[in-house]
């Protein structure tokens, strides 16, 4: 299997088997870090459009000393999110759920998932995203720095800090639908 | 609440959404998007080559018919049989290259900047500069302007080819008499 390196290299020269086997391997990371980030489906799905368009037009720029190819694709994922999204803290998201689920027992996993999702997307933006990346994304340390553009300790100590805050926010939830 | 507990439900919220992906009209969009990309870049290097190939050809062409002089060519000589006495050679005077120089005013070369081909090629470690001769209106192409009564003048231009073959840039030439 060829790695992103060279199927960038193969993009970037035309080949466009080369730009879609990339396309198809990165795209749902970096959907899902979009959505995650903003809770929105649109926005998620035109930020993963600009991001491989920028791709084909500035993959120069990427050097892969720096970091891996997905931490160079989360990173402009995440410049086109701050200037979605700004100060504005992002909308809640709710999947629909399938048809076919099992009512019951499905409505206390989605009500978890929900709250969740919700308790993640009220973080603010820079414990927000180290959360998203190495918790639900599994990015390692390295690749979410690289990313991030922040020290590999920052990510930490982010981390550390926003899974603090998803704690007392999804207890708050959990005290509130008990009463 | 315990961290364990938070990572537990962060896991099963990334377990929810693992499958998640971009619709597939974003990937018909982004590739139509290649397409047009890479078509026009194809384009505009083949307008470019051809009009350089054709100039390099009519130049060497032009070239061929100055430099030859029309030879006359005799009649086949049936082979007649040599004599048995040795023939002392003929001695044959000497041709003289008669070199004119001609008093030329020096030509100082004016160039613009390179202007890429590629959009996004790979880092251009080795290849060759290769001098073409092409209509003006080949600098349109790169954004440069070009007065539509000059649109077909004859310019130099040099294109630096990739050791892959691909041409990379291409800047022109202009020769200031001093």
């Amino acid at each position: 299997m060829l790695s992103d390196d060279e199927l960038l290299r193969g993009a970037r020269e035309g080949d466009e088997a080369a730009f879609t086997a990339l396309y198809r391997r990165r795209q749902g990371a970096v959907y899902r870090f979009a959505l995650h980030m903003s809770g929105d489906a649109a926005i998620s799905e035109d930020v993963t459009q600009e991001v491989f368009l920028a791709l084909l037009e500035g993959g120069g720029r990427f050097d892969p000393s720096r970091g891996s190819l997905l931490s160079f694709l989360y990173g402009i994922a995440r410049n086109l999110l701050v200037r979605r999204l700004g100060a504005k803290q992002p909308k809640e998201y709710t999947e629909e759920p399938a048809a076919d689920d099992d009512v019951l027992e499905d409505l206390t996993r989605r009500e978890t998932i929900e709250a969740v999702r919700s308790a993640v997307l009220s973080l603010p933006a820079q414990y927000r995203e180290a959360v998203v990346l190495c918790d639900l994304e599994s990015a390692s340390y390295e690749d979410a720095a690289a990313a991030l553009e922040c020290p590999v300790g920052t990510v930490r100590s982010r981390l550390s800090r926003g899974r603090g805050m998803l704690a007392q926010k999804l207890a708050a939830k959990a005290v509130r639908s008990l009463s | 609440m315990s961290e364990e507990r938070v990572l537990e439900a962060l896991r099963a919220l990334a377990a929810n959404d693992c499958e998640r992906e971009a619709p597939p009209a974003v990937e018909a969009r982004l590739l139509h998007k290649f397409r047009a990309r890479h078509s026009s870049r194809k384009w505009r290097w083949a307008g470019i080559a051809a009009i350089a190939a054709g100039s390099v050809l009519a130049v060497s062409l032009s070239m061929n018919h100055v430099t030859k002089p029309e030879v006359s060519v005799p009649a086949p000589v049936m082979p007649v049989p040599l004599p048995a006495a040795p023939v002392a050679e003929a001695e044959v005077p000497a041709v003289r290259k008669v070199v004119r120089k001609m008093a030329r005013p020096q030509a100082h070369e004016v160039v613009t900047e390179f202007f890429p081909l590629i959009d996004s090629a790979p880092p251009f470690e080795r290849g060759q500069m290769l001098r073409v001769q092409l209509p003006a209106a080949a600098m349109r192409t790169v954004g440069l302007p070009v007065r539509e009564d000059h649109l077909a003048d004859p310019i130099q231009a040099d294109v630096l080819v990739g050791e892959e073959g691909m041409p990379r840039a291409i800047r022109f030439v202009r020769f200031d008499v001093q």
